[in-house]
This record gives C-alpha cells, sequence and structure tokens, in this order.
C-alpha cells in the first residue's frame, strides 16, 4: 500500500525456494528487511529466537514439521511474531488449525503483490487477515463447537449476533469498507469484529491445550 | 503340489513349525507314559528305554532345527521320517507278540504324528499323505516281523488311518493358510504403493499449484498478455485445486467435479458432504467457502443443492458478463444447511424476478427456488441495482425423512 511506512522484519518460511525468493523480494522492494528464511520448519523455529522478526510469512506445508506446528512456537514466543499464512493449498483443515494455533492471517498464494504487502503491513499492526475462505471455516469452527455436546464447565466460545453477521459478510466475499457501509459501522469497528472471532478461538484452543496438559499430568501422578 | 512352496520366515510359517514342536512334546510325554506303563510286560524292557532316549534326543535337535528356516530342508525332514520309522519298527524286537497281536500300540504311540506334520507343513496336503503312508508301511511290517500279520486289528487299522488324516487335514489347512497370507500380503503391498502413489501425487500437485500461482500473480503484476496467462494459470490452478479437494473426499471421486449431475437408484437415505460437489464449483471467478468438517446430507439432497448452485452461477455468469466475481458460503447449521451465492454483478431491480417468470423464462424459478421447495427449504434473493445479487438457499437436514 503505502511504502514509505515504518520497515518491518519479516522472516520468510517457505519449502519452495522460488516462492522464498519471490517473496522476499516483493518485501525488501517494499522497503521491509527480510531478517531470516527457511525453507523447513525446525530451522525456522530456531532462527526466529535470533533474528526477532516482527512479521512471519509462513506456509504451510513444510518438509519437517508443519506449518501448524511453526505457528504455535512463534506465537508463542516473547515477543510474539506475527504470522501471515500465505498458502497455495486449499487444506481447510491445515488453515483452520494454523489460525488457532496463533497465525492472525491468512492469504492464497495467488493473491497479487499489493494485496500481500497489505496484508503483512496489517498483520504487523495487529489486524486479522481474513479472505473469504478463511470465514466460511471459521464460521463453521464456531458451529461446530456450539453442536458439539456441551460439557459441566462448558466455555465454549460463542459468537455475538453482529460478529456472526459480519463473519457471514467477509465470506461472502464483501470488503471490510463494504461490510462498513451496509451494516452502517465505521471500518474500524468491522476490523474488531472480525479480530475478537479470532481472539476468541485462540483462546479457547489455549485453554483446551492447558486442560489437555493438565488432565495428562494428573493421569501421569496416579 | 505345493513342494515349491518355500519356507520363508514368515510370521505364520514360525507359528505353524512351533505347534509342530508343541505337539512333539506333548506326545513325547505320552510316549513316555505309555513305555513307564508297558515296560514291565516288555521283551526287552531296555529296549525300551533306549527307544524313549532316542525319542526325547530327537524331539530336542528337531526342536531347534525346524526353528531355524535355512536347515528346514529335505534331508532333516527326512531324518525325521526314518527316525519315526525305525522307531515304529523297533516295537517289533522290544515288545511281546501276544501284546503285539492283543493291539498294543507301537512304542513312540502318537510321537510320530510329529513326523507327518513335519511333511505336512513343509510340502502340504499330498507330502503329509507320503509321510503318513511311510510310517502306514511301517507299522504294517511290526505285525511281520512279530509274525503277527494274520491277527492285525482294528487299533493298527486306526492308527494308519489317523496318520493318513492328520496328513491330510494338516496339509490342506497349511496350504490355505499360506495362500491367505499371500493375499493379505499383496494387499498390505498394493495399499502401501498406493499410499505412496498419493503421497507423490500429493506433492506433485503441490510443486504444480505453487507455480500455477507464482505464474498468475506474477503474470498479474506484468499486465497485457502476461496478464491473460496469469489468468489462464489461476483458472488451472483452481480446478486442479477442486480435483483434488474431490479426489481427497471420501464417495467423491466417481462423481467428475463441477457437474452435480442427478444419479439414479441412490436412496435418499445414503449422506454425501456437501462440501466437495460445491468447491467443485470454484474457479477464478468464483470462491467457494465451506466449514473444515463434513456436511453430511442426503446423498440426493446434496446433488440437487450442488445443481441449485450451479444454475446460480450460471446465471451469475451470463447476466453479469466474464468480469463477475462470485462467492459461495455454505454453512451448516443446526437441523438446517445454508448455501448463499453472491456476485458483485450490476444486480436486478426488484420484480424483474417475477417478469422474468412470467415472460417464461424460468431459469431462476425453476432450476432454484423449485428444486430447493422440493427439499422443504426456502430461498431468498436480495438484489439491487449496482449492489449485486445474493442468494441465500436453507435446506432442512430432515427434509429426507419426510421423503421417504
Amino acid at each position: 500500500m503505502i511504502v514509505s511506512e515504518v520497515p518491518l522484519r519479516v522472516m520468510v518460511v517457505d519449502d519452495h525456494p522460488m516462492w522464498r525468493e519471490a517473496v522476499a523480494r516483493d518485501l525488501a522492494e517494499a522497503g521491509h528487511e527480510v531478517v531470516a528464511t527457511a525453507g523447513e520448519g525446525r530451522t525456522a523455529v530456531r532462527i526466529a529466537a535470533a533474528a526477532r522478526p516482527r512479521v512471519a510469512v509462513v506456509d504451510l506445508q513444510l518438509p519437517d514439521i508443519s506449518g501448524v506446528e511453526v505457528t504455535r512456537y512463534l506465537a508463542a514466543a516473547d515477543p510474539p511474531v506475527r504470522v501471515l499464512v500465505l498458502s497455495a493449498s486449499g487444506e481447510q483443515q491445515d488453515v483452520l488449525e494454523a489460525v488457532k494455533a496463533g497465525a492472525t492471517g491468512y492469504l492464497l498464494k495467488s493473491a497479487g503483490r499489493e494485496e500481500f504487502l497489505d496484508a503483512v503491513r496489517r498483520t504487523a499492526d495487529g489486524d486479522a487477515v481474513f479472505t473469504p475462505g478463511l470465514a466460511g471455516l471459521v464460521l463453521g469452527e464456531y458451529r461446530r463447537l456450539a453442536a458439539a455436546p456441551a460439557r459441566e464447565d462448558d466455555d465454549a466460545p460463542r459468537l455475538t449476533d453482529r460478529e456472526t453477521e459480519v463473519l457471514r459478510l467477509v465470506a461472502k466475499g464483501l470488503t471490510y469498507k463494504q461490510i462498513a457501509q451496509r451494516l452502517v459501522l465505521s471500518h474500524r469497528t468491522v476490523q474488531n469484529h472480525v479480530q475478537n472471532t479470532l481472539g476468541k478461538l485462540q483462546l479457547h484452543n489455549r485453554v483446551e491445550l492447558v486442560r489437555y496438559a493438565i488432565e495428562k499430568g494428573l493421569d501421569e501422578e496416579d | 503340489m505345493a513342494d515349491d512352496t518355500t519356507g520363508g520366515t514368515t510370521g505364520l510359517d514360525a507359528a505353524l513349525w512351533r505347534s509342530v514342536a508343541v505337539y512333539r512334546a506333548l506326545a513325547l510325554v505320552y510316549a513316555a507314559v505309555v513305555i513307564g506303563k508297558n515296560s514291565g510286560g516288555y521283551a526287552h524292557p531296555l529296549g525300551g528305554w533306549a527307544v524313549l532316549a532316542v525319542l526325547t534326543v530327537w524331539t530336542g535337535v528337531a526342536t531347534l532345527a525346524y526353528r531355524d528356516p535355512a536347515r528346514r530342508g529335505w534331508p532333516l525332514l527326512a531324518a525325521d521320517l526314518a527316525i519315526a520309522f525305525a522307531c515304529i519298527l523297533t516295537t517289533a524286537w522290544v515288545e511281546t507278540a501276544p501284546h503285539i497281536a492283543a493291539g498294543r500300540p507301537t512304542l513312540p504311540v502318537s510321537w510320530v504324528a510329529a513326523a507327518v506334520l513335519a511333511w505336512a507343513v513343509e510340502g502340504g496336503r499330498r507330502v503329509g499323505v507320503t509321510a503318513a503312508l511311510v510310517l502306514g508301511v511301517a507299522n504294517l511290517l511290526v505285525h511281520a516281523f512279530a509274525g503277527t500279520a494274520g491277527g492285525m486289528g482294528n487299533t493298527t487299522l486306526n492308527g494308519i488311518v489317523l496318520l493318513f488324516l492328520a496328513g491330510l487335514v494338516v496339509g490342506q489347512v497349511v496350504r490355505l493358510a499360506r495362500e491367505a497370507e499371500a493375499r493379505l500380503a499383496r494387499a498390505v503391498e498394493l495399499e502401501a504403493a498406493t499410499r505412496e502413489r498419493e503421497r507423490l501425487a500429493r506433492r506433485i500437485h503441490d510443486s504444480v499449484l505453487q507455480v500455477l500461482a507464482m505464474v498468475q500473480r506474477r503474470g498479474g503484476e506484468a499486465g497485457g498478455e502476461a496478464a491473460e496467462l496469469g489468468r489462464l494459470a489461476g483458472e488451472q490452478e483452481a480446478a486442479l485445486r477442486a480435483l483434488i479437494g474431490a479426489g481427497l473426499a471420501p464417495g467423491a471421486g466417481d462423481a467428475p467435479a463441477g457437474v452435480p449431475a442427478p444419479r439414479t437408484g441412490t436412496g435418499p437415505e445414503r449422506a454425501a458432504d456437501l462440501r466437495p460437489l460445491l468447491t467443485g464449483q470454484a474457479s477464478a471467478a468464483v470462491t467457494v467457502s465451506t466449514p473444515a468438517t463434513p456436511v453430511p446430507v442426503p446423498e440426493h439432497d446434496a446433488h440437487e443443492i450442488a445443481a441449485a448452485v450451479a444454475a446460480a452461477l450460471d446465471n451469475v455468469r451470463r447476466h453479469c458478463g466474464d468480469g463477475a466475481r462470485a462467492w459461495v458460503l455454505l454453512e451448516d447449521g443446526p437441523g438446517e444447511v445454508t448455501v448463499s451465492v453472491r456476485d458483485d454483478g450490476p444486480g436486478m431491480p426488484p420484480g424483474r424476478l417475477d417478469a422474468a417468470a412470467a415472460d417464461g423464462r424460468l431459469g431462476v424459478e425453476q432450476s432454484i427456488r423449485g428444486r430447493v421447495r422440493d427439499l422443504g427449504g426456502t430461498v431468498s434473493i436480495v438484489s439491487a441495482p449496482g449492489e449485486g445479487t445474493e442468494i441465500e438457499m436453507t435446506v432442512p437436514r430432515a427434509s429426507a425423512a419426510f421423503k421417504v
């Protein structure tokens, strides 16, 4: 979008050299600093600690550990690395898992250069970068959680009516601007609604992981 | 004839030979009991104990030797049978003639059947029967040497027949088990090959997708003729991805992607995942969004819904031109399935659809509303000039139950 903004420290994780180079070149031309590139997941996790990127552009299909695992590590790092998933694969379960693991953006590789640079910038700012496909997946996940048999300590996240409305419009291909117009909201409010849907899902996922770890730990003590 | 069946080191073979070894050991115990009980009446009691010693030693040797596939050959089998043969014959010398005439068993009793089992396991039915016949001859010779052939009783005949049956049945069962094992091994091999092929296909597809996406991206940036190439690459990427998606979905492999033809002879009780039927209709201009988990609906309903979506997309192409984009959203609600088709075309003034239907142009009316109504669902169409058109179809999950 605007090249003259503050340059970002970006890491590129992709096992295809062609894409790694192309993405790194686009970022460099836009004035960003590509602090690290990696073709494997473990390498990415290792060098991220030293390179301290603000944003990581991660492909989901990696030869060793999956992009989902890489995302989990990076999002949990201190300071956390914001993850933009850039994937050519339409593997929906993987995309959803990556987002639950902490990725805040998802973009198809076929997206144009401008769209990509804009997505990197927004990811760095902490905005959620959604495609209609991701919105469909997130909607489906909330429905799945709502339909799952409730437990006693049921804390499954729920969408507000407004959040559902916004997410459906994103899934139907409307831009945030169009949504803001249609619902008579500010662009920022639309952005916040979308982000909340992601935040609740990620929080729930972390709680589930902790719960799982505690249950396992208690079992071992028995 | 299964003579050339190689022993190999398969689990089945090891288990079979172990069974023979167990039989041999148990039969040795029985033979020891019988010799201990009868030795008082033997013509040569020491001979009886000597035979027992031979049986014991050979039981140990055979158990160890048969365990090793390399030593499991005809020399060992021949030695096994020869020792059994000799031990039977010794009966004529150890036992008294009256006892033999009275139908007392041979010294090794049922221990000799171990040799028959070994032959049957190694060579199958006919080889097993051959070994049984050899030992049968030994039994007859005992009577011949003892001079009691005239008084040969049913007991001897029973023994021979039992040996014969053991060789026959075990040989046959072993052959069947080996065949079953070979079939299983072939199936496992085939499955591994298929999985490897799928893995390779995924890798290749992934690489191709990456390149197509790159061409699309770069082409779009370069503009002009390259943009056209980029557009073509984008279409191929979408088509290939849809194809892979359809191929991976269970039960979707037999339906050509994007052509949801109603099938005949399928009951409404069969459930189909609606997702691949919709993602198959994705293209560079059509984005399809679905949940990550399957959306099962009765098969007939799935095809009808997919056909309604196809009609809606067809409508978009015809009325909004090639440049128009469309988005399909599949939602899996409690008790119902919602599919929305939105386009960014010029939209329609209100009343246009009714006018079209009145004119006899039944496209939307029949292909979308009619289909969904038949499934017990509802259709809402929202459109305004300049704002595109949005068609939302909601179909209850239970519709199948009412139709049967």
